[in-house]
């Protein structure tokens, strides 16, 4: 089934391959050099500029507990909804896979996972895992009291 | 060593100028006592008195001056007959010539030492002896040789024909240079100057000199290789010297270069792997902008906008090819790089080992251990031919030196040789077969050295 979208941008994050929606994706850039964060926690790799503007970034292996190769360069691939975005970090360039030649296919219904997918897109090949980026990152950042959820209502709901 | 010429021009002679005033002074002497004679007595005994005076002291004259006539003729036959055999090996000019002589005896004598290594020299010998024939010729034509031959009157015979024509007191120079001297121009005298079926002792003597100075040289040259392996220290041993390293110094100093050649390849594989390192940053950069590019046309569905970004995306695929192929050959050739130093110095310690085993010793050479005292044998054999030649009258102890007819220097050189082997001794057995360690393994570690080269294969 199509899922209607354009296309997903797909890496690796340990022997799993994850993919982001191009509707959901602000852009890619290298992410050698991080302006480090006082007091940080392990999940925040630190803060990366993307078009003039700071965008924290998240370590999602150490989040995920997916060993990955600390090598340089690594980049981060940025995740726009309105005017908030974060990225996280992935090991290598992603590949944009043309929504054409994907699938979805049905979320894990691991209770222990939680609603940690948000949905899975197949090729003919390849099997990428969609997750609920927005929330991992409320989780890592969490929102201040008094201040609107990221998290759009209908993924909420 | 006396040349083998005529009596007359060993003696010291009376100086033929001084010979015309001495006949002047006897024949006016004479006609005063003839005169005195016939004012003194009358008659028939008067007259036969004054024949007789002027008899005697004709004869007198006439002896004088032929003697000095025959002296210069000796001078001159011998100087012929010394261009006719090609010089002298002689110094000095035999004694009794007079400078002008001199100069041209002694310019023959050294042009025939340099045309052995000038061309020049030969073409001015054959001019020497051209002339000489011509300058014989003229002479038993009865001719002057200034007067007929103009080529003389500017030749190198100039001077000296010069000089001869002006002793002269009357008549042309065929009359200083009689007919009647065999040993000057006269029948065959020139044409063959010794009798015919005798060895020319000019030409045996020529080639003793000969001989006695190669012999000279042969033992200057062995003191100076016994004086240099008799010196030789471990230190001058890995001097610069190549001729005194041994086989496995020079292994030893072929790894050396080809470490450091590598080395420096190593450190531009080095410089070219950061450039690449580079290269692949831009690449990235390259592959990040179209990847954005794409991002951007995907999400807002502008044909126009994923058309420059497919254009992007093929510029960095091709920038991709690029510093992938770049780091690829880069690898490649630093795993060679490291392949090659390893071949290297297993290929090293494997031609040290085949050299030591080659020397029939399982250490390693370390210095020639060959010819000392067999050198010293040689010098002393060389030596001792040496002395035989400088004394001919010790022939009896060693063969005689061959002798060849003129002419033939070539086999004459031929002989010599071959009497060296006949004469051969243990030492010189070795010199000819070659000391079987030292010799052999110089071509065996050059043979090793020329498998370390590029083109060779290392893996055997």
């Amino acid at each position: 089934m199509n899922l209607g979208t354009r296309g997903a941008l797909t890496f690796p994050l340990g022997d799993y391959w994850f993919a982001v929606r191009v509707e959901e994706a602000g852009g890619v850039l290298e992410a050698d050099r991080l302006a480090q964060l006082p007091g940080r926690t392990a999940p925040i790799a630190g803060l990366a500029a993307f078009r003039g503007e700071m965008v924290p970034v998240i370590d999602l292996g150490a989040h995920l507990g997916i060993d990955t190769p600390t090598r340089s360069p690594r980049y981060a691939l940025v995740l726009a909804r309105g005017v908030d975005r974060f990225a996280i970090l992935i090991p290598e360039i992603p590949k944009l896979v043309p929504g054409r030649a994907l699938n979805e296919a049905p979320a894990p219904s691991d209770p222990d996972l939680g609603d940690l997918f948000e949905s899975v897109l197949e090729t003919e090949t390849d099997r990428y895992y969609c997750l609920n980026y927005w929330r991992i990152f409320e989780s890592i950042a969490p929102v201040a009291p008094g201040t609107a959820s990221r998290v759009p209502a209908a993924v909420e709901n | 060593m006396a040349l083998p010429v005529e009596e007359e021009t060993q003696a010291p002679k009376q100086n033929p100028m001084e010979s015309v005033p001495t006949g002047v002074v006897v024949t006016v002497a004479t006609a005063l006592l003839a005169g005195i004679v016939g004012l003194l007595l009358h008659g028939v005994l008067g007259w036969i008195l004054v024949v007789v005076i002027a008899g005697g002291a004709a004869y007198v004259a006439s002896t004088i001056t032929g003697a000095a006539t025959q002296d210069e003729s000796g001078h001159a036959a011998h100087f012929l007959k010394l261009l006719e055999g090609g010089g002298s090996w002689e110094d000095s000019p035999p004694s009794g010539f007079s400078h002008a002589w001199k100069a041209v005896y002694e310019r023959v004598n050294q042009l025939e030492l340099e045309a052995r290594t000038s061309m020049r020299s030969r073409e001015e010998l054959e001019r020497f002896h051209k002339h000489a024939d011509m300058a014989v010729s003229m002479i038993r034509e009865g001719k002057d040789p200034l007067t007929e031959v103009a080529e003389l009157r500017v030749g190198p015979l100039h001077g000296l024909l010069e000089s001869m024509k002006e002793g002269v007191i009357t008549g042309p120079l065929v009359s200083r240079l009689s007919l009647g001297e065999e040993e000057l121009i006269g029948d065959d005298a020139l044409g063959s100057p010794w009798p015919k079926g005798v060895p020319d002792p000019t030409a045996v003597e020529r080639e003793r000199v000969r001989v006695r100075s190669g012999v000279r040289n042969l033992v200057r040259a062995i003191d100076e290789l016994v004086g240099s392996v008799g010196g030789g220290t471990p230190a001058s041993a890995h001097g610069a010297d190549p001729s005194t390293r041994t086989p496995a110094q020079l292994v030893d100093q072929v790894v050396l270069t080809a470490a450091d050649g590598i080395e420096d390849l190593a450190a531009g594989l080095m410089r070219a792997n950061e450039l690449a390192s580079v290269a692949e940053r831009v690449t990235n950069r390259a592959t990040l902008l179209a990847l954005n590019a794409s991002l951007e046309a995907t999400r807002s569905g502008s044909e126009a906008f994923a058309a420059i970004a497919e254009e992007t995306r093929r510029l960095a695929e091709f920038a991709r090819e690029a510093t992938d192929t770049i780091s690829r050959l880069s690898s490649e050739i630093e795993f060679k790089v490291g392949e090659t130093i390893t071949a290297i110095h297993a290929t090293s310690e494997d031609a040290k080992t085949s050299l030591a085993a080659y020397a029939g010793s399982s250490e390693p050479l370390h210095a020639p251990s060959v010819g000392r005292s067999d050198l010293e044998s040689l010098r002393q054999r060389a030596r001792q031919i040496l002395g035989v030649l400088e004394d001919p009258h010790e022939t009896k102890d060693t063969p005689p030196l061959p002798v060849s007819v003129p002419g033939n220097e070539d086999g004459q050189g031929q002989e010599v040789a071959d009497e060296g082997r006949e004469t051969a001794s243990p030492t010189q057995a070795i010199v000819e077969k070659g000391p079987a360690a030292a010799d052999t393994l110089s071509t065996e570690g050059i043979l090793l050295i020329e498998g370390l080269k590029p083109d060779a294969h290392l893996e055997s």
